[in-house]
């Protein structure tokens, strides 16, 4: 029988032991390879099999859990090679399944490590496809979400449609080493369309039992227990769970519904004797979840179960600084609006880098990218390109939002099937190729033709969000309780959760935020779930918790004391100088970063931009410049001087994109840390100072490759290239990448720095200069550009 | 396991090469990062005891053998602040790049912290025995090359979630691999100085004649 078959017909299936443990006790050797057992010991490993199914077990891994192409490098054997041999001889132990075993990759994923997901993506389609001859793929041992995405991509997209496994490892806190949580697990892989998931290895039986608890709350997929034979001694590292202590143990696994079983490190096929005798005496447990609408980051969950505020300021529309920061590729600026947004109280925040000008496709994946990397915060990816979305939709690291579908079959045709595809939520707005229906009745009516093609397709109603669409006040008064009734109408007679982008109500009007934020509170009590807003505009913000407070979804005001009650309150006043004496060289001096913003705004009243970047802010920083060169200083106040001074400049690029179409600009430098190093502090350091020096920085970021560095500066003709590195072991890199740079880019000059680096190694390397620290690569930058 | 509820500030500032009494507006800073590190670390660590024989392929280079000299068993461990850490000096770093550093620069600090802690507790087990100081990959000619074998025969990735990178960057960052020599018998009295140090050409400390530790 197929094993979906049996997963329909809600049987039990018994996996397999321990491998390791058995290996370990047959004499594998201290730090061995044991994938190479498949060619030196086949035997061996046919009799482990074997024993194992002897034991019971249905579905035997294949001896390939670390069977990759990087880990596999040493070993001169391909990977489509071990694999092969393994499953052959998994075969010969004559199971009813083999499951071709896959493990880590053993590299972490970006930012924390420095593989890509396109690379993790290559590396497991390849044992994929080598393993065509297996029954189904499983994933085990997984800590990192967005890694077991790259792999159930690959096995959906080369492994012949067969079923897919995934089980994470979990400590007691209920989280991965990389922080992922049950149920974001759950809504990522359920929404990708795998077979089964679970849990295995890090924890015994009696450990797991919560684990296991809360991840039938959240999946309606088969759940999968392999636990360890309880915990290891700390000294000799053996499992001390008997085989009967660890059958009768599973038995509470069974009760909370599990169905596949199987036993990780130290299990024996003793032990998985004693399980398949206490299944013997189970029957299954059906479970009926009911799991919420919610969305999630790998580490974060945000269940739509009250009123959640979406951001919608990393968005370039009628926002000239921000569409400067998108052509620049500035990440940093996109990354400060998602951060500023998250404090303000965002749950979510909408991604919309859409702009003639750029590629957005490749621009979307950088900024999920770079938003992910910092925060936990869920996304919603807003745009009107399809490639944009999929490649959006691709690299995200959990469930996100989808924004937007709509009512015409074009739209529902293209976007749909991705939204189920990725297994995200997705925004439904209430028009179609006649325009946006003047009553709530006929909006009411495309919700429900979106809903239904969405059903259609396998996508669950929790899934669906439907934005009724809000029309200004001014211009169409009448539809203001239109949207409100068509709000209702979905979310009571469709059950389905809402979305508004509320400020266009007011446009036009005297007084917006008074009539936004009227209209918000309107909206919420008509049952918006979703309110698109400017977080950091705290009348709307506090609205929202107003409303929690007043529908008694805020229990006792606990959220609204934190936030209003007595000294915490939070002030909403535009930051003025408080020391009305105070020059900006003081502030950039002392290092106060507001002070020199708002100074800086006061200056630009009547003061030419320029003038006070010539005149105030370089000599500010020169002056602190001198005295950390002269020990009067060290570098943390430096830094501290150059933080201020771009608090300065922030504020003046802002007022150079709205009052003119100069920029600041003495000169472009490409700045990396080379390929292998993931240290990029000292490199952000040079670029801070760099840029209070009007140069402007093309940051190329960390574990650069020497062809991006030489792309980046043939394209911007550049005409120096500034190179980090802080280990000896990634010198040779920045060696590779400088002689690529005097091949391709001969004009440029490199100045080189990090921790392990010499004036001398520089020269042996090619270097043009060596920079002690970040004040000498300004002092070098000016003289390469004489300025 | 291990809790670490306070940062050693002074080595912190001294890693971020800041000498004489902090300002006022230096300790906010340092307060507001400490509080976030703290919060965000999550401290792990794991080790075995081997037979020194049986680590032919990772005590490699003349310093770690005279090291281990009289020792007949080794004890291989690593500790971590986990990826968290990382994640909270990445948005130190976008936040403001001197919270970024001195968020990287208490991690630093703190890893040391744990490995003392760690030391503590795992020769808390042999009360018997006389220990060596610890000794990481990376110190005098031991090459770093030996960190993916040193992982794989404690089994540091399933256990913690450590990596090597193709530059061979342990990963998380704040992770640590080391070493420590187990004797019945008393050893020599041997220190820790800066000719073993590769940083030693380069060292801010060195050149201004004092220490790093």
């Amino acid at each position: 029988m197929n094993i979906r078959e049996r997963i329909k017909n809600h049987e039990f299936i018994l996996l397999d032991g321990g491998m390791g443990t058995m290996l370990q006790s047959a004499g594998l050797e201290l730090g061995g390879i044991p994938e190479m057992l498949n060619f030196t010991n086949p035997e061996l490993i046919t009799g482990i099999h074997r024993k194992y199914v002897e034991s019971g077990s249905q579905v035997i891994y294949t001896n390939t859990f670390g069977a990759n192409r990087l880990k596999m490098a040493k070993t001169h054997k391909s990977v489509q090679q071990i694999i092969r041999a393994a499953i052959a001889n998994a075969k010969k132990a004559n199971p009813e399944y083999v499951a071709l075993d896959i493990g880590p990759i053993g590299q972490l994923l970006e930012p924390t490590g420095t593989l890509k997901f396109e690379e993790a993506y290559e590396i497991f389609r390849e044992q994929i496809e080598a393993g065509q001859d297996a029954d189904l793929y499983i994933f085990e041992t997984m800590t990192d979400l967005l890694e077991v995405r790259a792999g159930v991509l690959a096995a959906k997209e080369h492994g012949n449609h067969k079923p897919i496994f995934v089980t994470m490892s979990f400590e007691e806190n209920g989280r991965t080493f990389t922080g992922c949580e049950i149920p974001a697990m759950a809504l990522t892989l359920e929404g990708l369309g795998v077979d089964a998931i679970g849990v295995n290895c890090s924890l015994g039986p009696e450990e797991l039992t919560p684990i296991v608890k809360q991840l039938c709350e959240w999946t309606n997929l088969p759940v999968i227990v392999k636990p360890n034979a309880g915990l290891p001694d700390p000294v000799t590292n053996e499992y001390h769970f008997d085989a009967d202590r660890f059958g009768n143990c599973c038995e509470e696994f069974v009760k909370m519904g599990a169905v596949i079983l199987g036993g990780c490190c130290g299990t024996t096929p003793e032990h998985l004797r004693a399980l398949a005798d206490m299944l013997k005496k189970q029957k299954p447990v059906l479970r009926k979840p009911e799991i919420p609408a919610a969305v999630c980051s790998a580490n974060k969950t945000v269940i739509i179960n009250q009123p959640r505020i979406i951001g919608e300021r990393i968005n370039p529309t009628g926002k000239k600084r921000f569409k400067q920061a998108l052509i620049e590729h500035d990440t940093d600026y996109i990354l400060n609006q998602a951060i500023q947004q998250i404090e303000a109280g965002a749950d979510i925040l909408d991604v919309n880098v859409g702009l003639p000008e750029i590629d957005e496709t490749e621009m979307m994946q950088t900024a999920v990218k770079a938003i992910q990397g910092i925060t936990d915060t869920p996304l919603q990816l807003d745009t009107t390109k399809p490639d944009a979305l999929e490649a959006g939709l691709r690299i995200y690291n959990g469930k996100p939002i989808v924004n937007s579908v709509n009512g015409e079959e074009d739209s529902m045709n293209t976007v749909l099937p991705l939204v189920k595809k990725y297994g995200a939520a997705v925004v439904g707005l209430t028009l179609d190729k006649n325009g946006i229906p003047k009553t709530a009745q006929g909006r009411f009516e495309i919700a429900e033709r979106i809903l239904n093609r969405a059903l259609a397709l396998g996508i669950r109603r929790e899934d669906v969000y439907i934005d009724c669409l809000t029309l200004t006040a001014s211009a169409e008064q009448a539809g203001v309780m239109q949207t409100l009734e068509a709000v209702r109408r979905v979310k009571t007679e469709l059950g389905l959760k809402t979305v508004l982008g509320v400020s266009n109500i007011s446009f036009g009007l005297p007084s917006r935020e008074l009539v936004t934020r009227n209209f918000l509170t309107m909206a919420l009590y008509a049952g918006l779930d979703l309110p698109i807003i400017n977080p950091n505009t705290e009348s709307m913000t506090s609205a929202v918790r107003t409303y929690k407070l007043l529908a008694n979804i805020d229990k006792n005001a606990v959220d609204f004391i934190a936030h209003y009650g007595g000294e915490n309150a939070q002030q909403n006043t535009p930051v003025k100088p408080q020391n009305a004496d105070m020059t900006l060289e003081a502030a950039v001096s002392a290092g106060l970063k507001s002070e020199a913003g708002a100074i800086t705004g006061v200056l630009l009243e009547n003061t030419e931009p320029m003038h006070i970047v010539n005149q105030y802010l370089i000599p500010a920083l020169d002056k602190a410049g001198m005295e950390f060169e002269k020990g009067k200083i060290f570098l943390p106040q430096l830094i501290s001087s150059a933080s201020a001074a771009q608090a300065a400049f922030e504020v003046i690029k802002s007022y150079l994109c709205e009052h003119s179409t100069e920029t600041v600009n003495r000169g472009t430098i490409v700045l990396a840390t080379v390929k292998g190093d993931i240290h990029d502090i000292g490199k952000n350091i040079v670029k801070i100072l760099l840029e209070n020096y009007g140069y402007q920085v093309i940051d190329l970021g960390k574990d650069v490759s020497y062809e991006a560095v030489a792309e980046a500066t043939e394209k911007s003709h550049a005409p120096l290239v500034g190179l980090s590195a802080l280990m000896t072991t990634t010198l040779p890199s920045m060696e590779n990448t400088i002689k690529l740079l005097h091949e391709r880019c001969p004009w440029c000059k490199t100045v080189v720095g990090g921790a392990v680096l010499t004036a001398d190694y520089a020269e042996q390397i090619g270097a043009d200069f060596y920079a002690k620290d970040a004040k000498e690569t300004v002092d070098i930058a000016k003289k390469v550009f004489q300025n | 396991m291990i809790s670490l509820s306070e940062i050693d500030r002074k080595q912190a500032f001294r890693y971020m090469g800041l000498h004489g009494e902090p300002d006022a507006q230096m300790l906010e800073t340092a307060d507001n990062c400490e509080k976030k590190l703290l919060s965000a670390v999550r401290p792990r660590y794991c080790w075995n005891i081997f037979q020194k024989e049986n680590l032919k392929t990772i005590l490699i280079g003349q310093d770690i053998q005279k090291h281990l000299e009289n020792c007949a068993s080794v004890i291989l461990f690593c500790a971590t602040l986990s990826q968290s850490t990382d994640l909270c000096i990445r948005q130190a770093q976008t936040a403001d790049i001197l919270s970024g550093m001195m968020t990287d620069a208490m991690a630093s600090a703190l890893t040391e912290q744990l490995c003392d802690e760690v030391e503590k507790e795992i020769l808390s087990q042999f009360p018997e025995k006389f220990s060596t100081w610890r000794f990481s990959p990376g110190y005098g000619d031991m090459p770093l090359e030996v960190q993916p074998d040193f992982l794989r025969v404690i089994n540091a990735e399933k256990r913690l979630g450590i990596c090597v990178s193709e530059g061979g960057l342990l990963i998380p960052t704040k992770s640590v691999t080391a070493m420590i020599g187990l004797s019945d018998e008393p050893l020599p009295k041997s220190k820790k100085g800066c000719g073993i140090c590769n940083l030693s050409k380069t060292c801010p400390y060195r050149m201004r004649g004092v220490h790093c530790s």
